[in-house]
């Protein structure tokens, strides 16, 4: 299975050009201040009002290396980095054609073309920004944490192209691992094959086709007699929306009321997609669905998504959070701390994953749509317990307007001005509301618990 | 034998077409065959073998665990005889029958020989593969005087070679200038004047009449009518496409085989890539740009169709590009830089210095450009001209410094 | 012979009787049974039922975990969940609460899950009602459920606890419900005989709830993959399953009676486990009767015994599966039957006891008058005097003439 690498991310935003980081790189590489030493380069923007960079990538597939005819550059299987030989390179500089970003380049002072070798993993340009506007990136110590983790559910699973919640529950089921029982709601997941057919699983572990209206409590009495006989079985769900919002929301809420040791993840598509796009109660006003069609007398869905997440926070379960597809070290720190949590009382994850068969987009366009869901305030990334009370984990400081993420959307395509103006406001709502629950003191609340 | 996936040749080409099918399928059938004797190498390191610079067994562009790790059937010594595509086989010299459901012909080009009289009957080198940068190396050793037929890449890389290995040297060469694929007249001056300097004669605009024995060497009649006698003669007059074994196959071959923008070629399951595979010209008919970047990405895109890769890209069409070091100096070519017809150029430069600038725009787009002792990101200027970029609004800043516009442009794509 | 309440019994030194209503004869069944989860959630006339075993659970007279769930749908999800990770189960509900219930009520026969369930009998909805009837278990006779009814409150204790042995038997392996009629047994208080723990835990032996699916990461599987279709091996495996649950119903009428005999043998009381035929064999006609009912007719027959009348009674205990073969035997010895039903079958404008006693009857190939009684709904008491007029009309039943209607009988209280 192909690694992944920790990488070096620029923050153009943050960048006040100072050029610190390519000082600490020529007296990294070269012991002196002389900036054409310096493997990083910050270039002013074209118009002048920002900062570019030119450093190389370290790409997975570099073509500095396929076009190298010496054998001196080499994508190191470990590290990730693109590492040169000096004593096997000819100067040829046919690795600078392979280069769209000018991250290799010959240097007449030099004498050679060079590239960031990202300092055996100590990156000097990282540690001498000051601004945060270089960021080492490592979390992919974590993705291949997770690829060295088994993979719950059997290859092959039927998932539509391009949808995001097969990736979603294979990452989930990593994490949880093989002593756990889980629960699938009718819907897109059981859809695709998790449960299996005709006798025959899609999991590694033991999965069961629950009701679309009992899942939570189902698995709460799963979790009650493992408890009960000493046994360490975290009990998950992953359920779509109409079995956590709609017909599911009694046991969801049920369970949550009585904090049972469960993890319960709802994947939102915010509808019922695996049965022809209903909609649901989370589906956004305005959407278009197979049940809230678009004609002369309607327009889409008139009235507005429950905020299901908000709601379960006012349960006082142990621990609450949404997360997207987009995010996933978010994620990750959410389901670490979810599993955890989940043995002792109920975890709920509320993640927001596109459906480009339901909502009309390109299949191959489902991440960005979740960014862009994030960038837009159309999703808030934040978590909830009782002690600490809700904390945004991704906060969009200078969101986009929101018609950005609605035009990406097929089931938006009909929406008039005023509708999207209301779009908005209701997401400015939504934002300043969850602004205002991060403000409550809750000292109280957790001496009270 | 049958493989579900036959690969011919082992050079660039050859290896990133096995590279991207094993990223689509890891488990299909895979053999690699190769005339050469060799674990597989770059006929652009050969020049460096030549000088002694690069060792013949510390060139390997893969080793053995590489072919291991991805399951390839790396046949060396096998030359191809024959090709059936009907039959999906294809007959080696050993007599042996390969059979395949898909073939990639990768087998690059050899050197072509010009017409001239005597020239088969006196001792001559080539520079295409090991053998022949390993023989031209040792002749190297002995010889004091040499003659270099053809100025293009290979024979000025040999003439630079020998020249610094104090073997008086003469370059011969059709055209009027040296390198006139890559550069116009007055950027080939510049290079031209460095080797004169450097001591090698360069005779430009002069073809061979006759060669004839004289002692160990040979003797050359040029078309003014002068004789120039040599320890030893290379001949670097250019390559053709391998591809005899096609006759009879009913493969379509002009200057090359004629391949389309995934490079399969008129026949079912044929695909062929690299210096022996004619595509698309970025600006027109379909050329042979016998470069290493052109073998990488052809071999890449017939691997990946080989594959049934559902995302693939199609070639976006060939563009010349070299970068090429002299006596320590840099010579980068990209497009079509010398071009001339309807264009917008600007040249700029010292000609004493050595430095020169050539950029071509048309239609505010960037078509070629040719620096001497000028750095420029090659890789750069490549994208701004496949991707068709709009520089209309940062023209002057471009011409003043095109190196820094051309990666404030790419910087800004890659966010 | 001490007498104790429930309540006041201590976990040791087991009084051997005591004096309790009919759902706290139940509970102390469910207690004897340990079952290792009892969800609960109220409902009349069941809520004392599961009010009791929560006061023993919080006395420590139970070492059971307590499920408090927001409904009966999700008491029998969460018992689901229990029973397929391993435990023993216990819930009861009545009337609109199995209504609720429905949906993963339906689903436990064919997962084959042995869970034992109280349902205190009680008419549905609408007209509004919160008293006895036994429309809830008509309505649900054929979702797969065993069901035994009930007689007196020694009985239900009894049958509570042979419910689980029944369930969890190998060949068997189907949910059992219990009933007993709302209001009439479960407020009905009486002395009940008390079996000791110990001989409790010998005749029942360890749970065995999931041996054949389980949700256990030590033997991971898909439990209930989807299945069924047109044709091929959906459809094939559906009906596989189908035929298993109806081949652990009919086995379940073997079982139901070795059980029952067992129990007689170990605590040295008998309970008809399929039919009761009372003073049927000279009998020239006979009553058939369910649950609560029954008291109240055998003292109707023995009055009418009295003044010389031949009629007899067979009263049905087991009803789903129906004891075809022991109701065939008990009905060829009769002329004419009159069928006493607490429910309606809307279908048949009889009542459904009446409609499965005709099919019955063709396998006596003796076609013989038959009539529908009705009585007892929301709440009424069919008294001996109802019961006289029902043995009344049933002696005077000639072939072809006799009503076509049911006969309603608190029609005119």
């Amino acid at each position: 299975m192909a690694k992944c690498f920790s990488t070096l991310q620029f923050h153009p935003e943050r960048c006040d050009g100072c050029i610190e980081c390519m000082t600490a790189c020529a007296q990294a590489k070269a012991g002196t201040d002389d900036l054409r030493f310096s493997r990083i380069r910050i270039l002013p923007s074209i118009n002048g009002s920002g900062h570019e960079l030119a450093l190389c990538r370290q790409c997975a597939d570099p073509v500095c290396v396929m076009n190298c005819p010496s054998g001196a550059l080499t994508k190191n299987a470990d590290t990730g980095v693109v590492d040169w030989a000096g004593d096997k390179c000819v100067d040829c500089l046919l690795c600078t054609a392979g280069c769209a970003y000018a991250g290799i380049v010959y240097e007449a002072e030099v004498g050679h073309v060079s590239k960031c070798d990202m300092c055996d993993g100590a990156p000097a340009c990282v540690a001498a920004c000051k601004n945060g506007a270089l960021e080492h990136r490592t979390e992919a110590r974590l993705f291949n944490g997770f690829a060295e983790k088994e993979d719950m559910f059997c290859p092959g699973l039927a998932a539509c192209h391009g949808c995001n919640s097969e990736l979603l529950i294979r990452h989930t089921m990593r994490m949880v691992g093989p002593d756990s029982v889980v629960a699938a709601p009718p819907g897109c997941i059981p859809g695709m094959g998790t449960v299996g057919y005709n006798g025959q699983t899609g999991a590694k572990v033991p999965i069961f086709h629950s009701l679309l209206t009992n899942t939570a409590t189902m698995l709460a009495g799963v979790k009650m007699q493992y408890n009960r006989v000493g046994r360490e079985v975290i009990a998950v769900a992953l359920s779509g929306d109409g079995g956590t919002a709609d017909a599911g929301f009694q046991s969801v809420s049920g369970a949550a009321e009585r904090n049972d040791p469960i993890l319960f993840i709802c994947v939102d598509n915010e509808g019922y997609m695996n049965t022809g796009m209903q909609a649901s109660g989370v589906t956004p006003y305005g959407s278009w669905s197979s049940t809230t069609p678009v004609g002369g007398a309607m327009q889409g869905k008139r009235t507005e998504a429950k905020n299901l997440p908000v709601i379960m926070t006012m349960h006082n379960c142990s621990y609450v959070a949404t997360a997207s597809p987009a995010f996933l070290e978010d994620y990750y720190a959410k389901l670490a701390k979810a599993i955890e949590v989940s043995k002792t009382g109920m975890a709920y994850l509320h993640v927001y994953t596109p459906c480009p068969t339901g909502w009309r987009f390109p299949s191959s366009m489902t991440t960005e749509v979740c960014r862009m869901q994030v960038r837009t305030n159309f999703v808030a990334l934040w978590e909830y317990d009782p002690e600490n009370g809700l904390r945004f984990t991704h906060k969009v400081d200078r969101p986009e307007p929101v018609s950005n993420y609605l035009k990406m959307i097929g089931k938006y395509r009909h929406l008039s001005e005023e509708q999207v103006a209301h779009i908005q406001r209701t997401v400015d709502d939504k934002i300043a509301y969850l602004d205002q629950l991060t403000k409550i003191e809750t000292h109280a609340a957790a001496s009270a618990h | 034998m049958h493989s579900k996936y036959l690969i011919v040749g082992s050079s660039h080409a050859a290896l990133e077409g096995a590279t991207a099918i094993r990223l689509i399928d890891s488990d299909g059938t895979l053999a690699m065959l190769t005339r050469d004797a060799r674990l597989p190498y770059s006929p652009t390191i050969l020049p460096y073998v030549v000088s002694g610079r690069s060792r013949p067994d510390k060139v390997k562009l893969r080793d053995e665990s590489y072919f291991r790790a991805n399951a390839i059937d790396f046949v060396s010594d096998a030359t191809v005889a024959s090709l059936d595509p009907a039959q999906q086989s294809l007959c080696l010299v050993s007599g042996e029958t390969r059979r395949y459901d898909k073939l990639l012909i990768a087998t690059g080009a050899a050197p072509a020989l010009p017409p001239v009289p005597g020239l088969r009957e006196v001792p001559y080198h080539v520079l295409r593969s090991m053998n022949d940068a390993v023989g031209l190396h040792e002749a190297m050793q002995h010889a004091k005087s040499a003659l270099v037929l053809g100025a293009g890449l290979i024979g000025m890389h040999a003439a630079e070679n020998m020249a610094e290995a104090r073997i008086g040297v003469c370059v011969v060469e059709m055209q009027r200038h040296a390198l006139s694929g890559y550069f116009e007249p007055r950027a080939s001056t510049i290079i031209e004047r460095t080797f004169t300097r450097n001591g090698i004669r360069m005779l430009m605009g002069r073809t061979l009449q006759r060669v004839e024995r004289a002692g160990e060497g040979c003797r050359a009649t040029l078309s003014d009518g002068s004789t120039i006698e040599a320890d030893l003669l290379l001949v670097c007059t250019g390559v053709k496409p391998n591809m005899d074994f096609l006759a009879g196959s009913g493969i379509e071959t002009e200057a090359g085989i004629l391949v389309d923008d995934r490079m399969r070629t008129s026949a079912p399951n044929v695909w062929a890539a690299g210096d022996v595979a004619q595509a698309r010209g970025f600006w027109g008919d379909k050329v042979l740009n016998g470069i290493l970047p052109n073998a990488v990405e052809q071999g890449r895109i017939a691997g990946l169709d080989m594959a049934d890769d559902a995302g693939l890209q199609p070639f976006p069409g060939a563009v010349p590009l070299n970068t090429y070091s002299f006596f320590g100096q840099q010579a980068i070519s990209v497009g079509r830089a010398h071009a001339d017809d309807g264009v917008d150029v600007k040249e700029s430069g010292d000609d004493d210095k050595g430095v020169y600038r050539r950029i071509a725009l048309k239609d505010g787009k960037l078509i070629g450009i040719a620096t001497i002792n000028d750095f420029i990101d090659a890789g750069v200027m490549w994208q701004l001209i496949l991707r068709g970029t709009d520089l209309s609004a940062v023209r002057d800043k471009f011409i003043a410094d095109p190196m820094l516009t051309g990666r404030q442009l790419m910087s800004q794509t890659w966010r | 012979m001490s007498v104790a309440t429930a309540k006041e019994r201590p976990n040791t030194n087991t009084p051997r009787s005591v004096v309790v209503e009919g759902n706290e004869a139940a509970a102390i069944g469910v207690g004897l049974s340990r079952p290792d989860v009892v969800a609960v959630y109220p409902i009349t006339p069941q809520s004392s039922l599961v009010e009791h075993i929560s006061q023993m659970i919080a006395d420590g007279r139970l070492n059971a975990s307590l499920m408090n769930v927001e409904g009966e749908h999700a008491v029998l999800n969460g018992l689901q969940g229990v029973a397929l990770a391993g435990g023993r189960t216990f819930t009861a509900t009545s009337g609109p609460g199995i209504a609720f219930m429905f949906e993963p009520y339906v689903r436990t026969p064919g997962l084959r899950l042995p869970m034992v369930a109280s349902l205190v009998t009680r008419d549905l909805l609408s007209p509004q009602c919160v008293w006895g009837g036994q429309q809830d278990a008509m309505v649900v006779r054929e979702a797969g459920w065993i069901q035994m009814h009930c007689e007196t409150v020694q009985e239900i204790l009894d049958t509570t606890v042979m419910a689980y042995k029944i369930a969890e038997h190998r060949d068997v392996m189907l949910p059992v419900n219990v009933c007993h009629d709302g209001n009439y047994l479960s407020f009905g208080v009486t002395r009940v005989e008390l079996p000791e723990q110990e001989q409790v835990d010998k005749f029942l032996g360890p749970a065995a709830t999931n041996w054949h699916i389980a949700l256990d990461p030590l033997r991971p599987m898909g439990v209930d993959p989807l299945t069924g279709g047109s044709g091929g091996p959906g459809a094939r495996n559906f009906v596989r399953y189908r035929k298993g649950e109806c081949r652990g119903m009919q086995n379940a009428l073997r079982v139901i009676s070795e059980v029952h005999a067992e129990w007689a043998e170990r605590f040295g009381r008998s309970h008809a486990p399929l039919i009761e035929e009372y003073r049927l064999d000279d009998a020239d006609y006979a009553l058939v009767t369910i649950g609560g009912m029954t008291g109240a007719a055998k003292d109707a027959v023995d009055i009418a015994r009295d003044q010389g009348e031949a009629v007899g009674l067979i009263k049905v205990k087991t009803f789903r599966p129906f004891p075809l073969e022991a109701m065939t035997k008990a009905l060829a010895k009769v002329n004419r039957v009159g069928v006493v039903d607490r429910s309606v079958s809307f279908g048949w404008n009889s009542g459904p006891v009446y409609a499965e006693t005709l099919g019955a009857l063709y396998h006596t190939g003796k076609p013989i008058p038959a009539v529908s009684f009705i009585g007892g709904l929301a709440g009424a008491d069919i008294t001996a005097e109802h019961f006289a007029r029902a043995i009344a009309l049933t002696r005077d039943l000639k072939w072809q003439s006799g009503p076509r209607e049911p006969v309603w009988l608190n029609e005119n209280d």
